[in-house]
């Protein structure tokens, strides 16, 4: 019975999308339509987490129906503990974009709202799907929204930035799609809860790249800076804080346990890469000129420091990543959120033309200061939580890693603090107009619930960390490759 | 008296959310009032909480209680759980005491300012972050108090957001400060490795003894320790935080904050045994710090500044003591020294107050003569600072100065820096007094004198001075020598010293400390206070004050701009980006001679499934 929940968390944003985009509702109904979906959304998630068995290590809330037999393709969604969390964020982060979407009236939009509800779904997808071909097939699923969502609304070099979003992923999808074909047919199964680990170097690769660049990871990180400059604030906002998790969570759910012992082969490469891409990540933030440019690339850097954690395979590390990819995806999309916010009042993100905005705004002077000061891993966060014991559990790896990622906690502080100040103290930029009005209801309503979502996590960043992986812990499961036990 | 002890922590949060949340509804005036009786009523139960461990058993003084587990992972756990013994409730009694004290000063001092609210809600943030850091019931909590003190320090120091300078240094303090949470989380991973976990309990009896592993771990919690006490090399921020308002500086920059460095040490003294050369490096960097600050405070013109780095010195003496293994006498020195550095603090302040906001000495000059009572008041502090006897400094100073005594010839030369540092805080603190309050009143002095109705400040400055006062001259009767001593044997359960000095050694300290203490006031006097010549310039060094600043934006700021800069244009531009100005044009040809042979859509997507289709076919062949 349980496992309807999971079909219908990929189904219902679906319909939804279908209803919004098939009848002619004037705009302002599309979008209540949509905000109404992805609320049922987060509540059909409550539902599903309250009903999930937390102490259970196995997959639970599953379905099964055959697809194509003579391929033994499947029809298998189900949730790990860690999925709760990921198809939580997910639910919770779109239903923001959405409604922020929806806030600022966004033009056609039917389209538009059909296609976030269709990348909601095809998240979630990603997050459930239990068979390797349709967790391709939603892998894939993502992209043609985004593609749109992009092309469509975004700024004025959107054409570029869409292109290269574009081939980036192809291309890793290419080399996944050959591993998984290779892996499924070898196998004579495509049901991720059977496939038997293997040690094939290009198979892991394969996956490894696509996931890399989705995530991203120096240095397949070349579509970031056009993309998320140039799409819509929302939208960046799903890009940094969702989708990019779908990479980590492919590294979570495949590469590492399915390839184990290749893995452990690999992991010095993967964590060079994660400390380069945290360093470089952070240093490039400290120099951006523009508010989104600073998110952005503080977004690699967060990624560099979950892989940091996932790579240095134990228990730390993974509770860690789980727990600070949540983290990074209420961080991130707030921030970009904020950064839209800004840039409606001042059509700009140059920081050098802002400044001063705290002065009689008091409702985004706390909002991005608190968010802010989370982001940067203020002690007694819950993203200070999830960088300790990632950074514990690199320690454990080997000394250096730790050290790095101790020193990126300083220049998390030096870009963060440089990106508050500049936009909420000193002088009032020459872009800021007098007039510029403090936070909306409709803004307040999208970001505090995400802020306050942050402070919650803060107060028990345990719910997360203690619950995302079944009483054999982290590391004992992904050694063993996340078979279903029966 | 666990119920007390999380009322405690949880009142001053509780006012900084109802302040937040309230936002315009309340007046200024209540968000101050609110602020002042939330951090009484954590005083209360601290209160209450010393009361009740002191009628307890002598071995039955440490509790633990755990609300909940915080952060776990795998086998570890990390529980949200408050330390109650000898030790947290000592600093529990200072930080709400003092605190309450001065966040009542602050609603006087504040009147009319432009954000009050904001004040009282970071202030109170400030009181719930310092409650966390003392009473935190393992290392992770106690890191995470430690990392909120600096973020309301962060705030408080940056309060005046249109002043660039404020905010400058706002964010230097904020970046020195993570450094040191950077370092000491280090050791806390280590800790993790090592001993299986971070309370108190686990980490005191399995860590390493001896060895490069004890030897790191206590040097990233004494990195910690001195980035948040501003010891050398990591004192930089705490002059530039005099930008905050004062009674700012006067919590968080004299009596409480800086002084958590001391509190570390003293908690996780064992850590620091187990790798006796990083404590003797602690006491080492404790004497320097002293002696440096001693001498820059010489030249300091800004009245904020010279009483700031007067604390760094004072913090230079606690380091010394507990880097000697004295800490009841390090924790003696730090409880005295928040009594009459806020003192000192507070009395600026009411000067600078009545002389509109003004805090240069040369202007400041004679100010003494209109304002009486804080003359007396200021005088007590600094004689208090100095170490005369009977004011409480005298007490707490010579303890540490003859705990030297104990320690070899290295402990000798801490001894004679302590002295030398007796000799230049009578300097530096007369000097201070005799320009400022003495002589007659400069012009500007006399131009910009406003009295608040006849008096030197509003009552609520007024009244809080007054106690300051009272306790900077009795405050240092709780020990004496080695003839009465309650405070250590009231610390000895958690921090029993194992640098103890005889009554001979006390005494031969007491009598050369308080002697070059007076040779400096006569010195003091002998420049300033019969000559009244005006403040000299300073030698460059020292104006320069060792040009650390200098050396910090060459180390770190500047290679990290150059490198971020370098990167910009040599890797993010011309192969991130660049390279994929060759792929999408490779991709923009193939596709255009691809869409000829095709309607022209979605060409992309068209040689991708082209591209796909390639791919597979080698891979069903080498796969099968």
């Amino acid at each position: 019975m349980t496992g309807w929940l999971t079909t219908l968390l990929i189904l219902i944003p679906l319909a939804g999308a279908f209803v919004i985009a098939v009848v002619p509702w004037p705009a302002w109904w599309a979008g209540s339509l949509a905000a109404l979906t992805s609320l049922i959304e987060i509540g059909l998630w409550i539902t599903s987490a309250s009903k999930f068995h937390f102490g259970d290590a196995s997959l639970q809330q599953s379905q099964r129906a055959s697809w194509f037999t003579d391929l033994h393709v499947q029809w298998h969604v189900g949730q790990y503990a860690f999925s709760v969390w990921l198809v939580g964020m997910t639910a919770i982060v779109m239903a923001a974009c959405v409604i922020y979407g929806w806030w600022v009236g966004r033009t056609r939009a039917r389209a538009y709202f059909a296609l976030m509800l269709v990348l909601t779904s095809a998240v979630v997808g990603v997050f459930t799907a239990q068979d390797l071909l349709l967790f391709y097939a939603f892998f894939e699923a993502m992209l043609i929204p985004l593609y749109v969502l992009i092309g469509v609304w975004g700024g004025a070099g959107r054409m570029r930035a869409t292109l290269t979003f574009v081939i980036y992923t192809v291309v890793g999808s290419l080399l996944m799609l050959a591993s998984v074909i290779a892996y499924g047919l070898h196998e004579g199964t495509f049901d991720l809860t059977q496939l038997p680990q293997r040690s094939s170097t290009w198979l892991f690769l394969g996956f490894v790249i696509a996931f890399a660049i989705k995530a991203p990871l120096f240095p397949f990180h070349g579509w970031l800076p056009s993309a998320y400059r140039e799409a819509p604030p929302e939208v960046a906002a799903v890009l940094s804080g969702v989708i990019s998790k779908a990479g980590l969570y492919g590294l979570l759910r495949i590469a590492i346990p399915k390839f184990a012992s290749v893995a452990y082969d690999w992991r010095i490469v993967f964590l060079v890469l994660a400390s380069i891409s945290l360093v470089y990540g952070s240093l490039l933030a400290f120099r951006a000129p523009d508010f989104r440019g600073v998110v952005m690339y503080s977004s690699l850097a967060q990624s560099g420091l979950i892989v940091l954690g996932l790579f240095s395979l134990n228990d730390l590390g993974f509770d860690g990543a789980v727990l600070q990819m949540v983290n990074h995806a209420l961080i991130s999309s707030s921030l970009f959120l904020i950064a839209g916010m800004v840039e409606r009042r001042t059509s700009t993100g140059e920081l050098r033309l802002l400044g001063g905005m705290a002065r009689k705004r008091p409702l985004l002077a706390t909002v991005l200061m608190t968010t802010g000061v989370i982001a940067l891993a203020v002690p007694l966060s819950t993203s200070f939580a999830g960088e300790f014991l990632i950074l514990a559990g690199a320690l454990q790896q080997q000394w250096i890693w730790a050290v790095i990622g101790a020193a990126a906690i300083v220049l998390a502080a030096m870009y963060m603090l440089r990106l508050i100040s500049t936009v909420l103290h000193q002088d009032v930029g020459s872009a800021v107009p007098e007039g510029a009005l403090d936070l909306r209801v409709g803004e307040l309503a999208v970001v505090v619930p995400l802020v306050l979502c942050l402070i919650a996590l803060s107060a028990w960043p345990n719910l997360i960390s203690s619950h995302s992986f079944g009483p054999p812990s982290a590391s004992i499961q992904l050694e063993s490759g996340l078979v279903a036990s029966k | 008296m666990r119920l007390a002890a999380w009322i405690c922590l949880l009142l001053p949060l509780a006012s900084t959310v109802g302040i937040t949340l309230a936002g315009t509804r309340i007046s200024r005036r209540f968000a101050g009032y609110l602020s002042t009786v939330t951090t009484m009523g954590a005083f209360a139960a601290a209160v209450f909480d010393f009361v009740a461990l002191s009628h307890g058993q002598a071995d039955d003084r440490q509790h633990v209680t755990t609300s909940w587990t915080w952060l776990s992972a795998g086998p570890y756990h990390f529980g949200m759980s408050l330390l109650i013994d000898p030790l947290s409730v000592m600093m529990m009694l200072i930080v709400a005491g003092v605190g309450s004290l001065i966040v009542a000063y602050s609603v006087g001092y504040m009147d009319g300012e432009d954000e009050e609210r904001r004040y009282f809600a970071y202030m109170s943030l400030f009181v719930f972050s310092m409650l966390l850091l003392v009473q935190g019931g393992n290392l992770l909590l106690l890191l995470a108090g430690w990392g909120m003190v600096g973020l309301s320090s962060y705030l408080l120091i940056g309060f005046y957001q249109d002043r660039a300078s404020a905010i400058a240094a706002a964010k230097k303090a904020f970046v020195m400060n993570a450094f040191g949470d950077a370092t000491m989380a280090l050791a806390l991973f280590l800790l993790i490795l090592h001993t299986g976990g971070l309370d108190f309990v686990t980490v005191f009896a399995n860590a390493p003894r001896g060895g490069t592993v004890a030897n790191l771990i206590a040097l990233g919690l004494l990195g910690g320790a001195a980035a948040k006490s501003a010891q050398l090399p990591l004192h930089t921020w705490l002059p530039d935080a005099m930008e905050g308002p004062t009674p700012v500086s006067a919590l968080i920059h004299a009596a409480t904050m800086v002084t958590a460095g001391v509190y570390l040490i003293a908690r996780t003294h064992i850590l620091f045994e187990n790798a006796w050369f990083i404590q003797d490096l602690a006491a080492g960097i404790g004497a320097a710090t002293l002696l440096m600050a001693g001498l820059i405070a010489l030249v300091q013109v800004d009245i904020k500044r010279v009483i700031a780095y007067s604390t760094m010195s004072q913090i230079g003496y606690m380091f010394m003591a507990v880097g000697l293994g004295a800490y009841p006498n390090g924790m003696f020195h730090l409880m005295t020294h928040a009594f009459f550095k806020a003192l000192l603090f507070m009395g600026a302040g009411l000067a600078i107050h009545a002389v509109a906001g003004e805090q240069d000495i040369r202007k400041l000059s004679g100010v003494g003569k209109l304002m009486p009572q804080t003359k007396w008041l200021f005088l007590i502090g600094s004689l208090a600072l100095v170490g005369i006897p009977p004011f409480a400094g005298f007490f707490s100073k010579d303890g540490i100065i003859a705990a030297g005594l104990t320690h070899g010839w290295y402990g000798e030369l801490l001894t004679l820096a302590g002295l030398i540092g007796a000799f230049l805080t009578g300097i530096y603190t007369f000097r201070l007094f005799f320009i400022v309050f003495t002589g007659e009143p400069s012009a500007f002095a006399r131009e910009h004198f406003h009295a608040h109705h006849g008096k030197e400040g509003p009552l609520s400055m007024r009244w809080t001075v007054g106690v300051l006062g009272v306790l900077s001259t009795v405050g240092g009767f709780l020990q004496f020598g080695t003839a009465w001593h309650p405070l250590t044997d009231w610390l000895a359960p958690v921090a029993a010293p194992i640098a103890e000095a005889s009554g001979t050694q006390e005494a031969v300290a007491s009598i050369l400390a308080v002697a070059l203490g007076l040779a400096g006031i006569g010195v003091a006097w002998f420049i300033y206070g019969a000559k009244r010549a005006a403040a000299p310039a300073a030698p460059r060094l020292l104006e320069h004050k060792f040009y650390w600043d200098e050396l910090y934006n060459w180390l770190w700021y500047h290679p990290a701009d150059l490198i971020a800069r370098g990167l910009d244009a040599l890797v993010e531009r011309p192969l991130i980006a660049g390279s994929l100005n060759a792929v999408t044009g490779g991709f923009g040809l193939g596709s255009r001679e691809l869409g000829r042979a095709q309607t022209g859509l979605v060409r992309t997507y068209a040689l991708a499934l082209a591209g796909g289709v390639a791919i597979l076919a080698v891979v069903f062949l080498s796969v099968r």
